[in-house]
């Protein structure tokens, strides 16, 4: 036993001794000539072999009938039951299994299983299924949803506006707009004895529901169901090495996308116009590929962390063209496409000495978008015959640069600053070339007793080549306009937080930040842009049993463009204004009952609202748009025995939103299909009741 | 309105509690020696016994003479760094004072200070995550030293309990409470009218960020925006005849991923946020009012109502059809 702690003991400290800076306790620097490793038995440890945790199961009930309220209580059933486990074994010899298992049976589960040898293997299945719900009260007159081709009723009546289509209204069915993900992953991992490790990982995921999309023939719009039907297939594996002072990976990443759906068709509601089309096809999402290959390194010096990483990838996508109702030649009957990517990082950080610390950094990465640039005859929209387009294949090469340098003025305040570099070099748009100068410094001050607190400002400025209309570009633009993620920016940020602690239990923070966007050279565009930004949070330990949290936060986001409708200078304006405001507060208690029982209430509520103006002489507004939603979770757990608990939840969800601009019926809009007003209006109560059992 | 009387209703009850504390405060929870020792003298103690190595003669067997009645540090066993069986576990080497240094003469009345960790530790973070990172650099911590967290001197134990048969941050269930208690304004776009499925644990924060940092910007896990956004959303991946130029050069020109008050996470919603680009010689330059004094409203057409620019420009992520230039079809 003495013999093999001795030769642990070599292992760990050779293992172990990377990342080591001179200033710090690292195990590598431990001075351990004098200890007397015979003598360490480790006798006082108590490692206990065998099964350990819990196991519950539950039952829940919604009264909801919007399937909204799924989201908030993971699931869209009346009913619904689940099952959490928490069970570890122990074996000798450091073999271990853990089953880790959360919602299992409900719409956000998941499960882990691991099983291997602590330091050298593991093998892990698992299982991960999430959902997201939209809606359940869309309305639509077509038929076959879920499918690629929706059809419309056999008797169906075009028209020329949706309101005279008389079989509209009596077509309409409610549909449910929801997306679910179900994930099915395994991996194994090898470490040996020395310096290497190995691992594979593979996930399937399945993704299925229905999502809106919207089917257009000239100027008229159906709103669509799209099928989602997708798989996709993650490989990752990879061989790791590390040394006294250095570590490298060299990993594959390799990703498979399959769309069971290629093409979205659908019988078109209006009378035929141009082309006299009854029926429109569009694209959905492409199968495709993507590859990569990486290999990361760090070497670390006494002072001194280097680290790095080369990444070769390529994206490929050679699905089949949709030809039915496009009547021109196809030049190929898929794209081809490939996109290679190319990416260089290298960072090092310097601690100096104890009051300095320095980094830098470098990060390159190219996007060579190599697909073939083709001739392709766009349908006639309107009276104008097809016209010959060419495809744009964009390629984006970033460089970015960052050196940044912080200095500890004394042990409780620290100076921060720095500056960032961004080069973004694209093709066929506007502005090839952006670049982005970045400053800023920050301040963190914990030497006064009983508060903490930082503040940091920063200022930057992009600019870049001449902005031009270029002829593969937008020819069309109006020349003032300037695109924001090209135009001319400067931002300016300031950010605070402080912590006061008055007493030992008790932690009052405060944060605040301001930012202003102003887009210097825009005439037409987003002129201007500023977030406002404050949140208070307390939390008070009331005694050991007893604890009470309570926070606010509020944010604005204030938002101007301009634009011509004479196509030169500008002559309307929008001002539009986002905020958020969200409260909330809890408390816990526990102990109560002789130990046996446990308290929780938490309640919060966001406000979501934004506000657009459009002026131009006269001025309008988009009326509502906001989201109100009340969240109260209530719990209580009691232990009835030793082995065994019962915990009630209660959760109340009381949800209202509105889009005044979708505040329609299927038929509000002339040359609209719609679904209808699929704003939500509810108070959704939840009860769950499970039982735990440990083991 | 309703929003105000709630406010004034917080505030009344901050008030409240703030009063309440004045009158019921609870013991220091600091180490013993920090009632005798500055900061700077603890770490200056520290360095010195770590230079001199001084390690207890019977290693965990000393600590846990004293120490063996707390329940939080025998917790220790019941999880990977208390493993007596691994060669890569502490207890296989410098068992307790791997990580809290040596004993020197703290078994003398605990006054002298060893390595601490956490939020009641007094000693600087870098100095108590330099033992962490002694054995945990790997390719997913290889860049803590120039992460966020590190600049922002946060000590691995203030996220990270190791004396516990399960680390609750490790746990999808309990992440975003750890990460929101400091990130309030991602606490706060999470509850916004559009976010990511976080607020009920779907997501989690590490999902898309290492905490640990990464050699990517922001600590994302990819190396890029998009590649973080295609490793869940590999139908945008493409690439498609007809790119949109933004769509491909960053997800985040037009969403923001941490939520948003406009539907689909958009930073600005349609009309407004396509004009923000297109300005043409056509119905992309014209004033959209909404509703207006003169009899228009914001749900009569479809430039403003239902879907806005994507009633028929559907096809904004890009697209596949020989004819999709206009991202029509």
């Amino acid at each position: 036993m003495n013999t093999k702690i001795n030769l642990i003991t070599l292992a760990l400290l050779s293992s172990c001794s990377f990342g080591v800076l001179a200033q710090g306790y690292g195990l590598a620097d431990a001075k351990t000539d004098s200890v007397k490793f015979d003598a360490w038995e480790c006798k006082r440890c108590v490692v206990e072999t065998g099964t350990t945790g819990s196991i519950s199961a539950g039952i829940a009930y919604n009264s909801e009938d919007d399937i909204y309220s799924a989201n908030a209580f993971n699931s869209s059933n009346e009913v619904s039951g689940k099952v959490d486990a928490d069970i570890r074994y122990r074996g000798e010899e450091g073999y271990q299994a853990n089953v880790d298992a959360h919602n299992l049976g409900m719409d956000n589960g998941r499960m882990d299983i691991d099983v291997g040898k602590q330091g050298v293997y593991n093998i892990n299945v698992n299982y991960r299924t999430f959902a997201h719900y939209e809606s359940n009260s869309a309305l639509s007159p077509y038929q076959q949803i879920g499918s690629d081709y929706l059809t419309l009723p056999d008797n169906w009546e075009t028209a020329g506006s949706s309101s005279d289509m008389t079989m509209l209204n009596s077509s309409l069915n409610p549909l449910e707009l929801s997306l679910n993900r179900d994930r099915y992953g395994m991996g194994v991992e090898y470490q040996s004895e020395s310096l290497l490790t190995t691992y594979v990982n593979f996930q399937r995921e399945e993704k299925t529901g229905t999502k809106t999309t919207s089917g257009s023939i000239y100027n008229q719009s159906m709103m669509l169901a799209e099928p989602v039907d997708y798989t996709t297939d993650i490989l990752n594996a990879g061989i790791k090495l590390r040394g006294d002072n250095w570590f490298t990976s060299l990993n594959y990443t390799g990703s498979v996308f399959k769309n069971d759906n290629s093409q979205l068709g659908f019988d078109s509601a209006f009378n035929p116009t141009f082309g006299a089309q009854t029926s429109g096809y569009m694209s959905l999402d492409p199968d495709n590929e993507a590859h990569t290959v990486s290999l990361l390194g760090q070497y670390n010096l006494a002072k001194t962390n280097l680290s790095g990483r080369l990444l070769v990838g390529q994206m490929t996508q050679d699905q089949s063209l949709t030809s039915i109702g496009y009547g021109y030649d196809l030049p190929a009957d898929s794209i081809d496409a490939k996109v290679d990517i190319t990416g260089v990082t290298l960072k090092a950080t310097s601690r100096l000495n104890r009051e300095w610390r320095v980094s830098g950094s470098y990060d390159y990465n190219d996007r060579d978008n190599k697909t073939q640039i083709q001739q392709w005859t766009q349908i006639s929209i309107n009276d104008v015959t097809g016209e010959a387009e060419y495809n744009t294949p964009y390629d984006l090469t970033t460089h970015r640069a960052k050196l940044s340098a912080d200095y500890r003025i004394t042990q409780g305040i620290k100076l921060d600053a720095g500056y960032d570099f961004e080069r973004d070099e694209r093709s066929y748009q506007d502005r090839e070339i952006t670049d982005e100068n970045n400053l800023w410094a920050r301040v963190k001050v914990n030497s006064f007793d009983k508060w903490n607190m930082w503040f940091k400002g920063s200022f930057s400025q992009r600019d870049g080549s001449e902005y031009q209309a270029s002829e593969t570009s937008s020819t069309e633009q109006n020349a003032l306009l300037r695109r924001y993620y090209l135009a001319d920016r400067d931002r300016s940020q300031i950010e605070a937080r402080l912590s006061h602690t008055p007493l030992t239990d008790l932690t009052v923070d405060f944060g605040v930040s301001y930012s202003l966007d102003d887009y210097t050279d825009t005439k037409i565009g987003l002129t201007e842009s500023t977030d406002t930004y404050y949140d208070v949070n307390v939390h008070y330990a009331v005694n050991a049993d007893v604890s009470l949290n309570a926070f606010y936060n509020h944010q604005t986001i204030e938002s101007e463009q301009s634009g011509s409708s004479s196509f030169s200078v500008a002559n309307w304006q929008a001002d539009i204004e986002d905020t958020i405001d969200y409260i909330g507060a809890g408390i816990s208690y526990r102990n109560l009952m002789d130990s046996r029982l446990k308290l929780g209430l938490d309640y919060t509520y966001s406000d979501s609202d934004s506000t657009t103006q459009v002026s131009q002489g006269v001025t309008g507004d988009y009326g509502d748009y906001f989201a109100k939603v009340h969240n109260l979770n209530l719990y209580g757990e009691y232990q009835a025995t030793d082995k065994m608990s019962i915990r009630v939840d209660y959760q109340m969800e009381n949800y209202l939103d509105n889009d005044e601009s979708n505040d329609i019926s299927a038929d509000t809009i002339w040359n609209v299909v719609s679904f209808g007003d699929v704003d939500h209006d509810y108070t959704a109560h939840m009860v769950m009741l499970s039982m735990t059992y440990r083991l | 309105m309703k929003t105000t009387n709630q406010i004034n209703t917080l505030l009344f009850a901050l008030l409240s509690l703030t009063a309440s504390a004045l009158f019921l405060s609870n013991p220091v929870h600091a180490a013993k020696w920090d009632a005798t020792m500055t900061p700077a003298e603890v770490e200056a103690t520290l360095d010195k016994k770590f230079a001199e190595g001084k390690y207890s003669p019977k290693g965990a067997d000393s600590c846990l003479m004293c120490h063996k009645k707390s329940e939080k540090v025998m917790d220790l066993f019941k999880g990977v760094h208390g493993a007596i069986d691994s060669s890569k576990s502490p207890m296989a080497g410098l068992q307790c004072e791997a990580c809290h240094g040596p004993l020197g003469s703290h078994n003398r009345g605990g006054k002298e200070p060893m390595i601490t960790f956490g939020p009641d530790s007094t000693l600087a973070a870098d100095k108590q995550n330099s033992v962490c990172m002694s054995c945990h650099t790997d390719d997913k911590r290889m860049s803590w030293e120039s992460s966020h967290h590190a600049s922002g001197d946060v000590a691995c134990a203030s996220c990270h309990s190791v004396h516990a048969s399960h680390d609750p941050v490790l746990s999808k269930q309990t992440e975003m409470d750890v990460c929101t208690s400091c990130h309030t304004k991602q606490k706060a776009d999470m509850n916004k009218r559009s976010s990511h499925p976080m607020k009920w644990n779907q997501m989690t924060c590490s999902d898309c960020h290492n905490p640990h940092g990464s050699l990517s910007d922001d600590d994302l896990v990819q190396p890029t925006v998009n590649e973080t956004c295609y490793s869940c959303h590999a139908e945008k991946r493409g690439p498609k005849l007809w790119e949109h130029a933004p769509v491909t050069e960053n997800c985040v020109n037009c969403h923001n991923p941490h939520g948003s008050v406009n539907d689909a996470m958009l930073k600005t919603r349609a009309p407004q946020l396509c004009q923000q680009c297109h300005s043409g010689d056509g119905h992309t330059s014209s004033a959209y009012f909404g509703n207006t004094s003169m009899g228009s409203s914001v749900n009569d057409n479809a430039f403003t109502g239902g879907r806005s620019c994507l009633n028929c420009h559907s096809q904004v992520h890009g697209s596949n059809h020989p004819s999709g230039k206009l991202l029509q079809r």
